[in-house]
């Protein structure tokens, strides 16, 4: 089973140094938090915020690089978790084939974003995050933290 | 000497990346490249930290234990069996520099635009050569710089996160 999640947002984990990605069920009632690097949050926040930066970013050229040859992304999913690192698989069809790629869920998702491909999470995955730890954790921040991406 | 672009009658120049220096002031990475065929001169490239990371790690030929960005673009490459023919530096203009990714599948060849730290992570992750048009040569910035990124890289000695 899999299920379909929007990012929600992006915010700023002062503890670790790093930025986590908010991945939302429809219905609100799953959730899943990914760690990202700082460049990768920026490159998701332009996506999500749809601005168009003045050079291509590398999840750009990634796009242009698909579609010079017509190749599609049809979805990505955040399949695994193992020790605390979360695996991702791109679907693309090309040239009447499928493919499926694996990649980090931080290029899974920048990708999505840019190529207007759902993303979903299978059922273990969001399951193996308990939402009370995370629900603690989200309490505990203090509104600074939320700070806007730098860059 | 060099391929020809079809916009340009004049021979490329092939460039080697040389050596990737940490310029800590800035936050930022010079990527330093060299002629290929034996020119002491050199052509220098900032790029940000985590494009010039990519690009030392292409060099040292470090293999991580995930695929970074690069690394992924590379891998729809293998998948779709799209190659990389070569990269070239195309343009300056207040000096950011502009590059062109040449790739071929099946006989058709498509260009896209890229920035050059880009480009150049890609074409060392599947050795293809690197060029510069004579004109963007002619017009690099930083020709005397040699000294100075000889005492950057004498500074980060030891600091220098390989």
């Amino acid at each position: 089973m899999i299920t379909q999640l929007q990012v929600k947002g992006l915010m700023f984990d002062p503890y670790n140094n790093a930025y986590i990605v908010i991945l939302r069920g429809e219905d609100q009632a799953e959730m899943l938090p990914i760690w990202v690097g700082k460049s990768e949050a920026s490159s998701i926040s332009l996506a999500l915020e749809n601005v168009a930066p003045p050079r291509p970013m590398t999840h750009d050229f990634m796009n242009s690089y698909l579609n010079a040859f017509n190749a599609k992304v049809i979805s990505v999913v955040i399949t695994d978790l193992n020790e605390n690192t979360y695996f991702a698989k791109i679907h693309l069809t090309y040239a009447d084939s499928e493919y499926t790629v694996d990649s980090r869920p931080s290029d899974a998702i920048a990708l999505a974003l840019r190529s207007q491909a759902p993303i979903f999470a299978s059922e273990s995955v969001i399951r193996k995050q308990s939402s009370e730890e995370l629900d603690q954790w989200l309490e505990n921040l203090k509104p600074e933290d939320f700070g806007k991406l730098d860059s | 000497m060099g391929k020809q672009t079809p916009h340009s009658t004049e021979p490329l120049i092939e460039l080697t990346v040389n050596r990737v220096v940490e310029d800590s002031n800035t936050d930022t990475r010079i990527i330093v490249l060299t002629r290929t065929d034996g020119g002491a001169e050199t052509f220098v490239v900032w790029v940000g930290t985590q494009e010039g990371e990519s690009i030392r790690r292409a060099l040292d030929t470090a293999v991580t234990p995930r695929p970074m960005s690069h690394d992924l673009i590379k891998s729809f490459g293998e998948h779709f069996g799209i190659k990389t023919e070569r990269v070239v530096l195309t343009d300056v203009k207040s000096s950011t520099y502009y590059a062109s990714v040449y790739l071929e599948n099946k006989g058709v060849v498509r260009t896209i635009d890229a920035r050059p730290s880009d480009a150049i992570a890609l074409a060392l992750r599947c050795h293809a050569p690197i060029y510069v048009t004579q004109d963007v040569w002619k017009r690099r910035s930083g020709q005397n710089l040699d000294a100075w990124l000889n005492k950057l890289e004498t500074k980060n000695i030891g600091t220098q996160e390989v």
